[in-house]
Order: C-alpha cells, then structure tokens, then sequence
C-alpha cells in the first residue's frame, strides 16, 4: 500500500513538473511583450528605453533556459516570485485566495453529495418510476445548464426579485460569520447544482449496476433483510465509483470556479488567474496554474488511494 | 422500433429543429442583428419583435438564431476536429501499443492534467479572442477524450477472437483498424461526439459571457447573458431568452446522447431496478394443501410449475420431487429452463420472470408445508438460508469483492442466530473447515480475489450451509472449475451428503458425466419442459426418452467411431414448435408428435417419461 | 529427438517458450512468468495433436505461438522448412494462407457488424485464393461444406445459433485452403448435442482434406475421441506426449493418471477410486516449485523430484514422459 503511495506520488510530480514546464514554455513563446504591455497605457506606445530597462530587471533579456533553471530553482524552494504588476508577493496572493476557492469547492461537494448519493440510490431503486424519471430529469437539466446562467438566474431570483440574499461580494469570516456565510450560499449552492447532477447520475447508474450483480443475489440468498443488503452490499460497492467522480470532479472545479467566482464577485483563486493571464504577468500565471494542477494532481491521487481502501482488489490489479 | 429508438425521437427532433434553424438564419426573415434601435430599447416583446428588444434595441429573435449559428458552428467544428484527431490517436495506441501508445495517446492525456476550463481560458489568452481560437482551443480539449474513449473501445476489441481471426488470416494491420476495428468502436464514439458538442457549447458560451471568446457585435449566448446581467432590473426577460437558449439546446444534446448510448448499447442499461427492494402489499399466501399424507413425506414436490416472462413461457408444467436425504440432478442443455427451476424455488427469478402456474410444496422442519410457488419476498426471506440455500456457479462473481470471506460468512450465520464475537469467529472458522479450506483462521480474513476458483467455490458452499438448510439448491456449481479441481467440489458435496444425511440436493448441471457421478435421481428438461426422470442408474442405462437416449450417445465416451449428433439447435422461446417440442429434431418423430404435447407416461414406479413412442423407441 | 511420423513433420514447435514479465508491486523487480516453457512439438499432415491441461498451463499460448500470432520468447517455429521469426510482415502474411485459427467463443469470434459471406470472402480476397467473379460461389461452396445453405452468407452472425456460428468461423478457416489449422478450444463453449456436430465436422475435414490440427481442450473425452497423438500440460511445460491410445490408455505420468481419474465419467469409477482425487490447487505460474512442477501435488512424488526438472524422455515408440518414477508407475499400474 505505501509503496502503491509513493509510486503515485512519483508520478504525480513527474506531470507537475510537467505541467509546469509547459505552461512556462507557452507563456515565453507566445507573441507579446510583459515589458511593453505593462508600460504602455491606452494607445500610446511605451518609451523604448524604459521597455528596455524593466526587461533587464525582469531578466527578460537571459536566455530562455537561464531564465527556466532560475524560474525552477525558485519554485522548488517554495519562491514563486514577485508578481510584475505591483511587486506582491505571488505566493502570498495565492495563499489569500485559495482558501476562498477551496471553500466554496468544499461546501458544494457537501451539499452535492448530501443529497445527491440518496437521491441518486432511490432514483435507482424506483428505476424506471416516475420519481425515477422526475429525478433523472431535474438532473439532467442540472447538467445542462452552465454555471453563470444558473449564477446569473439565481441571482435574478434571490437578489433582485426576492431581495433576500446579497448578489455577491466577499466578507472575511473573521470580520462578520453570519454575512460570510451569506455570501457564501449562493456561489456553493450554484457550483453544488452541477456537481449535484452528475453524482445524482452517477450514483444512480452505479446502484442499478451494483443490483444487477450476483453478490447481491447471494446475499438475498443468504436471507438477509433489505436494509444490511442495502447497506453492505449495495451502496458501499456503489460509491467507489461515485467517489472517484467526486474527486474528479471537484479537480475540475479548482480551476473551473471562475465563472462563479465572476458571477459573484468572489475574489478566489480563479478571478486573480484571469486577470493575470490578461496582464500577461508570469510568475503570477505560473505560480497559480501550478498550484492549481498540484491540487488537481494531488486530489486524483487522493481518489485513487481511497479508492484502494474501499476496493481490496485494486492493489493486485497494479501489482 | 424499440423502446430505446424511440425514446431518440423526442431530443433527435428538437436538435435536427435547432440544426436546421441556425441553418437556415440567412434565409429566414430575421431582422438585422446588429440594426440598432436606440428609442425602442429594452421594448418588451411584440408583434414585430417577438421576443422583444435588447440594450440597443436589437431585435432578440434575430440575435438568438444567429447567436446559436455562431455557438453551434464552434461547437461542432471542434467536436469534429477533436474527433478526426482523437479517433486517430486513439485507435493508433489502443492497436499497436508500446511506443505508438506512448506518443499518441499518453502524450494527449497530458492535456488532461489542466483543469479544462484553465487550459481553454490559456489557449484563448494567448491567441486572442474570436471564433476560430475557440474552436482551436476546444480540439486541444477534447482530443485526449476521445483518444481515450476510442483506445479503450480499441483495447477491448483488439483482444476479441473475431480482430485474431483477421490477423491469422493475414490481413494488412490497417485494414484491420479501419475495416474491422473502426466500426465496432463507433457506438462509443458516437457517443462521445454528442457529449463533446454539449461540452463544447458550455465552455464557449462560458469564455464568450467572460469577454473572451466569440467577439462582439456578432452575437452569441454568453455575450448576450452577459449584457441583460447589467439590464437585469429594467428587463429581467433579456437574461431569460438566452439562458432558456442556451441550456435548453445543451438539455437537448445531452438527452440525445444518454439515449444513443442506451439505443446503441442495450446492455448497458440495466433496466427495472429491483422489484425486491420495493415494498409490496401482497395477499396472504394461501394455506397449502397436501394430497393424502403418503408414508415418506418428500421434502419437495412440484406440480405444474410454469415460469414466463410477459407472456412467453419458459418453463412450462414442471414435475419435480426430492426427498430428504436425496441428491436430484437437474439436466439440460442452454435454454432447458433448469437454472430458472432453481432460482424460483428460492424466490430469487430475475425481476422480469415470474412464476405463472402450479405449485412447489416443501415441507418445512416444523408446521405444515409452504406453497413457494405462492410466497412474496418477505415470506421466502425466513426460509432462505435456514430451510433452503443455494450454492451459484461463478463464485468470483458470487461472493462480494469488498468483503472479507469471513464476515460473508458471518453474515449469513448472524441472518438466523445471535453470536457473539469470539463464538462467530469460533463457528466460521469451523464452517470454513468443514468445506475444506486450508488454514482457515487466516483465509477467513482474506478477501475473495486471494483466493483461488476452487476455494471460492468451497467459500461460497460454506456461506450456503452456514444455517444447515434442509434443502440445498447447487447450480452449476462445478462448471467453471478445472478437472482435478471439480472433482475435490464434487468429493466435498458427496462428503456433505454423508454427513447430513436429511438434506435433501438439486444439482443443477448440464453435464451428463457429473449427474452419473453425484445424483441418485435425474430430472432431464428440455425446451423448458421435463422430458424424463428417473433414478440414475436406470435412466443411463436404459434411457426411455429419445432426447435422453441422443444426449448420453452425443457423449464422446466409449469407443463409437462417430458421434451421435443431434441435428438442429434448441428452439427459441418464440417459436416453440407444437406438439412435442423435441419431435423437429427426433430421428423417430411421427406425424402424431407434432400434433399434440405427449401426455406423462409410467414405464415403471420409480420412472416417467413424456413420449408418444417410448414404448417403440426406447 | 522428434518422434518419427509416416510423413515429415509440417510444423516444428522447437523449446519454445513464452514468458510475461511482471512486477511483483509497482516498484518491485520484474518477475519472469512463464507461460509456456521448453515445448518441443511437431505435427504431420493428416494429423491431429490434441493438447490438454488445465486453465493456465500455456495451451493457448502454446496454440498462438504456433501460428505466428504470438512471438516466443525462445525457441522457433518451423512451418514447410521455414523459421516463422526470419519472416518479414508481408512474407508472415503471405505464409498465413497457409495456418489457419478456430476461436473457442462462438460470440466473439465472429465480426457482429458483417455479413458472414463478407467475413469468409476477406481471406478469398485477401490471397486471391479465386478470382474476384467466383468469390460468391467459393463462399457458397465453404458454407455448404460446413453444413450450411448458401443463403447464410447474406446474414450476420447474431441470426446464428452457438453451433452455426462455430460452423461458419471453421469455413473462414477454410477459405484460405490452410494445410494446418489451430482449434482452440473450440467446442467447450458449445452444448453437448451440438458439440458433437462440431465434433465430426471437425472429423471428417481432417480426412477429406488432409489437414494438420492442433486441437487444444480441456475435455479429455473430446480430445481422446478426435486426436491421434495428445501432449498433456502441466504449468507450460509438456509432461507427457504420445500415441492417444498409448497417453490415455496407460498414462506414464502421475498427472495424466490425476487427470484422467479426475474427468467425470457416464461410468463413475467405485468410490475407493476417489483416494486419486489430486489434492491441493495448480501453485501460481509466477512461483513454480523447484525440480518438478508437479511434485507438489503428486501422490508419488519424493526428495528427488525437487532436484531438477525432468526431461522429457522416450517411454515408448514416439511416447514421451517427464517423470523421473514414469517406468514404475506403469509398473505399478500393471500389478
């Protein structure tokens, strides 16, 4: 089992490193000066010296691996750099907002599966029903309809019509908990919807998969009561999928949160990404598309070694 | 049509009603999208301007068509890109392996390390905003998707006999990939395909509400959603006509694409769930009625039992009685209605089939005897187990994968006893003894993939006499097995036989051989009906069934230079043919044989046969 | 070393063997698992070498290897004088005209999207076996062959029962006009009255055609009833490798003996007999006992047996056995 850990953990960091050496390439190789851009204001071209001067200080200027090897070395002593807009430390910055980020993550995954793991089970208990066919429906429809429609919809409802709940915005917990979590509800109750759907889907097929087997047979065989063969043999066979596309999905959602994050002005990890990217500010873009596939690559390992716990046959199946 | 075409006809005509719309936005007489109308702006809908006017006094309807013109033009250009590129990779990999797996599909999953919405957001940055870098940056998303789908559906056809068959035959590898490998993966891709346009149309329309994709004045969803956010108190309707669009168009896809997969794929939809699980309210199963007590009480006697599904019957008037202490084999090629036989005897049919007629009496250890043919699933619960258990023939499949063998069979002792700790483990590890698994307090912990096919057999025979059942249903439980394998099974269930000598055993098998070696008595079923039966000595010896008398001859034991072979296949329920249902493959079929059923005939006490002409033939 | 035949051999299996190397966890060394190991084989025209063992003792790679379909890790294979491995693709294509496969699945071996007609004319166009104008007719003509009407080219396998599907993967076989085909297991999935069908099918090719087969079950009554010569495998190795009569009529290797006592009988052998019953299970392909694979599970088996693994020797005229104690077991036998 540890060795099963430490292998994945070797891999994960080869596409880290991965990762990041591709997003640097591409940040260096496409057309566009950081220097230029940032100097330049509205149409007026930027004073050529004074372009020439930052990208010396930018080390702009080094050869592109001097520039890679010193871009490396910062980042594995856990330095990712100042960013070039305003000097902030990038780390800092990130450290700030992820939280944030992972916050509202965190909160829809609750809810989503809360409700969705039952809803899915009965849904396939009652398959082929009408509640089985209401349920698959609200679903898909779920499914369907991308983040900022529900965002912006809710936002409709709830603000503007309803008038009880703030349209968007950020309050530290520590300055007001109740406003917070306010804030917090829509944003996590708008990303739990999607999320909701595909666990409702999942679970769902999973059950009805899970029924079909002979283990349940035997165990119905065996006289056991609805309840322990639900139980035992049912849906703890059943969620080692569901959980995989949880953890999938919840990797997905670490850098997938920035339409919501727009929608309601929550200033995570995903709105600072844009605006960097916009800027063309690299040790900004880097620092966090790094950060966001080490989580990303971090919570698939995660999926697979719960996944290991729950499944005692996929230690063999690797060996 | 069945039902899974059908149900592709709803969301299949929506779509082609969409498709064909932003086709033809050019001829239709839609007003010009970017015609401003600044006094009229935000006017609530109208003749003129059906769905209204937007910020500018655009009218809405236009912008909506062609907004969907330009998302569903992005969405399928990609789609269709990544698919050309995937499927190419994709198959490449999954076909030859190694190195080309390496190059091709491994190096597209890397892709999918980058969450997808940050990767198209990346792409988008970098080559500015517009139509063509979105469809750019969407074929860089979802060609790992489908190199991945089409290498699985790759690696699991390259291994089928039929793509072996085409490489012994000598043909070129990449006629095999195209001709014989390509269209086998197609259900899969197709799939794919409308799962990507749904995906597709949400990230583009997500960039485009950011300001990064589709470019303004040409209209698109997002920008539209966009533009009411800020217009959101002065007409709330703007926001609506484009969401409504947008996921409206994507629920369509998305319909289209789970019905595809359960149209072209009907194993993958398992329907009906569990009629089980769901409680019923049933009439009181009627008190059963013995027929004069006769003087050794069978423990089992079934009278006419009829199993059918909807209204086609696959095991009609079955005739079969065992007594305590009585190994009765029940036998039968695929299609015989045996293992069906078995399953109703525990209440255990597949949720589709019930049983139709007649009745199964079994005598219980106490109280009168039970009409099973009468139980609901309550009922058949206090007697499983403890009165009757059933051993299945693939144990792997049998016993579940996450639980220790241990606590199954803990499970199943703590159904009909309270044990303590320490007392359980005591009477598992001394089950697990009994049927012969080697150092049983350590396997008792093992899960069941530890195990080898034979100690998961011994495991599943375990588990199914933990309760000491007076009647035990094994069914096939020796087919999957190796020889010298079967034959320790088949010495464990001769060693249970004397060891409890009340229990009474259908064995349920297909091979003729096995019966000789474990059964006392025979039941023979054929084309779901009982054919023959007798005590197995006398029937192989002198069978009085022309089906009986082929099978043994069909075994190719003895030294008979040339098999007997039975002509024909077994019929299909659908066209049973009338009369006797063996008389079309009979070499002594009469014109009488297919006129009507052959009634039971008594060639002695102990025997029965159902043949017009036993009495000529046999 | 090879026994003598009438005729010369038509393909030579020489010490072939077939290894999987496998890590033993992810980090852990590669592991040799040997799937088959040191088979030496040959089979004449007209002749049918029926090989039998348990699940997992490299029958089926032995069947693969002997085709070209899998590539041996050692050892060589002859087909016609020519060593399969000096061939290049095209060569390798062209020769498999001549080697022909019949799966055991009668599902999975058959193309669910094509016609049948068009799955047997692929190897008629393949090696221009007829001219494109007579294809249509060569089909018809394979398929009643097999026992089939003309008109089941035109239809696709799942309108087919198990048995007819057999039939119609035997006449692709045909096509090419093969000189040596490879069954693999291809009745076991087959009922027993439609076994049979197969079964003589299988026959009588074999004697109008003059084919060579190898013919792989584990249905000892099958192969003892179709087989002239038979080699019984233990763990990829041959133990024992004679005349059919000879092999299951007065088996000279305690495993043969085992299997043969094992396979039930229309006939049950009296209940004293199951004292022969092997005991314990096949030990794991990655861990094979030293010496003697069998000796683990081996009623005769003493200290010598773990020293090395024994050679195949002559028992009798083209009979073979690997078993230090095979005279004795035969001397037993005759006591």
């Amino acid at each position: 089992m540890l060795r099963y850990i430490a292998l994945r953990s070797l891999v994960a960091l080869f596409l880290v490193w991965v990762v990041v050496t591709v997003v640097f390439l591409l940040l260096h190789l496409i057309p566009g000066d950081p220097a230029e851009l940032l100097l330049s204001t509205g149409n007026i071209a930027a004073d050529p010296a004074a372009v020439a001067a930052l990208r010396e200080k930018m080390g702009l200027n080094e050869p592109l691996w001097q520039q890679y090897i010193s871009h490396m070395a910062g980042v594995l002593s856990g330095d990712l750099g100042a960013s070039f807009r305003d000097g902030a430390s990038v780390i800092e910055q990130i450290a700030l907002r992820l939280p944030r980020t992972l916050e509202v993550i965190l909160a829809a995954a609750l809810i989503a599966t809360g409700i969705g793991v039952p809803l899915g089970t009965f849904a396939a208990i009652r398959a082929d029903g009408k509640a089985d066919a209401a349920i698959s429906f609200f679903a898909s429809a779920a499914l369907s309809t991308p983040v900022f429609v529900v965002g912006s919809v809710v936002i409709l409802i709830f603000a503007q019509q309803l008038k009880i709940l703030p349209a968007g915005g950020f309050v530290d917990f520590s300055e007001d908990p109740v406003e917070h979590l306010k804030l917090l509800l829509l944003p996590a109750g708008t990303v739990a919807l999607a999320l909701l759907a595909v666990i409702i889907r999942m679970s769902r097929a999973s059950v009805l998969e899970v029924l079909q087997r002979d283990y349940v047979r035997t165990a119905r065989a065996k006289g056991l009561s609805r309840g322990p063969i639900l139980r035992r043999h049912v849906v703890r066979n059943a969620l080692i999928p569901v959980l995989t596309v949880l953890g999938l999905e919840m990797g997905t959602l670490i850098g997938g949160t920035v339409l919501v994050e727009f929608v309601f002005n929550w200033p995570g990890l995903s709105g600072y990404l844009v605006s960097a990217v916009d800027a063309r500010d690299y040790p900004e873009v880097v620092g966090i598309v790094m950060t966001i596939s080490v989580l990303f690559v971090f919570l698939n390992l995660v999926v697979d070694v719960v996944n290991a716990l729950f499944d005692p046959r996929i230690s063999l199946v690797t060996s | 049509m069945s039902r899974a075409t059908r149900r592709l006809i709803l969301p299949g005509a929506i779509a082609a009603v969409i498709v064909a719309l932003v086709l033809l936005a050019p001829v239709l007489p839609l007003d010009d999208v970017r015609g401003m109308d600044i006094p009229h702006r935000f006017a609530p809908p109208s003749a003129a301007h059906w769905l209204g006017q937007d910020e500018f006094g655009r009218d809405v309807l236009a912008r909506l068509i062609w907004g969907g013109r330009a998302s569903l033009f992005i969405a399928f250009g990609s789609a269709l890109a990544a698919a050309v590129i995937g499927t190419t990779l994709g198959l490449l990999g999954g076909y030859f392996r190694g190195v080309v797996e390496l190059l091709t599909v491994r190096a597209a999953e890397i892709i999918l390390c980058l969450p997808p919405l940050l990767l198209a957001l990346l792409v988008v940055t970098i080559l500015g905003a517009g139509t063509w870098p979105l469809i750019l940056a969407l074929t860089i998303l979802y060609t790992p998707n489908y190199a991945r789908v089409v290498y699985a559906a790759t690696q699991q056809v390259r291994g089928l006999d039929f793509v072996t068959a085409q490489r012994a035959m000598g043909t070129h590898p990449l006629v095999i990939l195209i001709r014989t490998i390509l269209p086998n993966v197609l259900p899969p891709l197709l799939v794919q395909a409308s799962l990507v346009v749904a995906s597709a149309m949400v990230i583009e329309s997500g960039l485009s509400f950011l300001g990064l994709g589709v470019v303004p004045p040409t209209p698109s969803w997002g920008l539209m959603i966009r533009a009411a956010r800020g217009a959101m108190e002065v007409a709330p309707l703007l926001l609506v006509w484009p969401s409504l669009a947008l996921a409206g168009t994507i629920l369509t896809f998305n319909l289209l694409c789970d019905r595809l997969q359960s149209a072209l794929d009907p194993r993958s939809v398992t329907a009906g769930g569990a009629l089980w699980l769901r409680p019923r309210a049933r009439s009181a199963s009627k008190p059963a009625t013995r027929p004069a007590a006769s003087e050794e009480a069978p423990l089992l006697e079934i009278e006419g039992l009829s199993i059918a599904v909807n209204d086609l019957e696959l095991v009609r008037r079955v005739t079969l009685s065992v007594r305590p202490g009585e190994t009765m084999a029940l036998v039968g090629e695929s299609g015989s209605g045996k293992t069906l036989t078995g399953l109703a005897l525990t209440g255990l049919l597949p949720d589709t089939l019930r049983v139709t007629g007649g009745t199964a009496l079994y005598t219980p250890r106490e109280g009168a005897p039970i009409d099973l043919a009468q139980l609901d699933e309550e009922a058949f619960r206090a007697l499983r187990g403890t009165e009757i258990s059933m051993v299945f023939q693939d144990a792997a499949a049998a016993l579940n994968p996450v639980l220790r063998i241990g606590d199954q069979v803990a499970e199943a002792i703590r159904v009909h006893h309270a044990l303590d700790g320490a007392a359980m483990q005591a009477r598992v590890v001394e089950l697990l003894r009994h049927v012969g698994i080697p150092d049983p307090e350590r396997r008792a912990r093992a899960y069941p993939h530890e195990l080898s096919g034979g100690q998961r057999q011994r495991a599943m025979i375990a588990v199914a006499i933990a309760n000491n059942p007076r009647l035990l249903i094994a069914d096939e439980p020796t087919t999957a097995l190796d020889p010298t394998i079967q034959a320790q099974i088949l010495q464990l269930f001769a060693q249970l036989k004397r060891d409890t000598p009340g229990m009474g055993m259908i064995f349920v098998t297909h091979d003729l051989a096995v019966v000789a070696e474990i059964a006392d008595r025979v039941t023979v079923m054929y084309a779901g009906e009982v054919v023959e039966e007798g005590p197995v000595t006398e029937v192989f010896a002198r069978p009085r069934h022309p089906y009986t008398a082929a099978l043994i001859a069909s075994v190719p034991e003895g030294g008979a230079e040339r098999l007997v072979a039975i002509p024909g296949a077994v019929p299909s329920p659908h066209k049973m043919p009338s009369g006797c249902r063996f008389a079309p493959r009979c070499t002594h079929a009469k014109p009488v044989c297919t006129q009507s059923a052959p009634r039971r005939s008594h060639p002695s006490d102990t025997r029965l046969t159902r043949c017009f002409r036993w009495e000529e033939v046999t | 070393m090879i026994q003598d035949t009438p005729t010369a051999p038509l393909v030579i299996a020489d010490r072939l063997g077939r290894n999987y190397p496998t890590r033993q966890g992810l980090l852990g060394q590669k592991h040799d698992v040997w799937a088959v190991r040191d088979v030496s084989l040959s089979i004449a025209k007209g002749e049918t070498v029926g090989i039998v063992g348990e699940s997992g003792c490299g029958k089926s790679t032995l069947g693969r290897m002997m085709l070209g379909l899998e590539t041996p890790s050692t050892g060589s294979v002859s087909f016609d004088g020519r060593d399969l491995s000096t061939l290049g693709g095209a060569e390798r294509r062209q020769l498999s005209r001549r080697m022909q496969m019949v799966f055991q699945d009668p599902f999975g071996s058959l193309d669910p999207r094509r016609s049948v007609g068009a799955q047997i004319a692929d190897g008629l166009k393949t090696h221009k076996i007829v001219p494109a104008s007579e294809v249509k007719a060569e089909v018809a003509r394979l398929l009643e062959q097999v026992g089939l009407p003309a008109s089941a080219a035109q239809r696709r396998p799942h309108e087919f029962s198990g048995g007819q599907r057999q039939r119609i993967a035997v006449a692709r076989a045909l096509s090419t006009r093969p000189d040596f085909i490879v069954a693999d297991e291809p009745v076991s999935a087959l009922d027993v009255s439609i076994q049979a069908q197969v079964v003589n099918l299988l026959m009588d090719l074999r004697r109008d055609l003059d084919l060579a087969m190898l013919f792989i079950s584990h249905d000892l009554h099958v192969v003892r009833h179709l087989c002239t010569r038979i080699a019984v495998m233990y763990l990829g190795r041959i133990v024992e490798e004679g005349p059919a009569e000879q092999v299951f009529g007065s088996p000279a290797h305690p495993y043969t003996r085992a299997l043969l006592a094992a396979t039930p009988s229309l006939h049950p052998k009296p209940a004293d007999d199951t004292g022969r019953i092997l005991k314990g299970e096949l030990p794991s392909p990655a861990s094979p006992p030293s010496g003697c694979a069998f000796r683990t599970r081996c009623p005769l088996a003493e200290d010598a047996c773990a020293a090395a693994v024994p050679a195949l020797d002559p028992v009798g005229t083209g009979w073979r056995a690997a078993c230090i104690k095979a005279g004795r077991v035969n001397a037993e036998d005759a006591a």
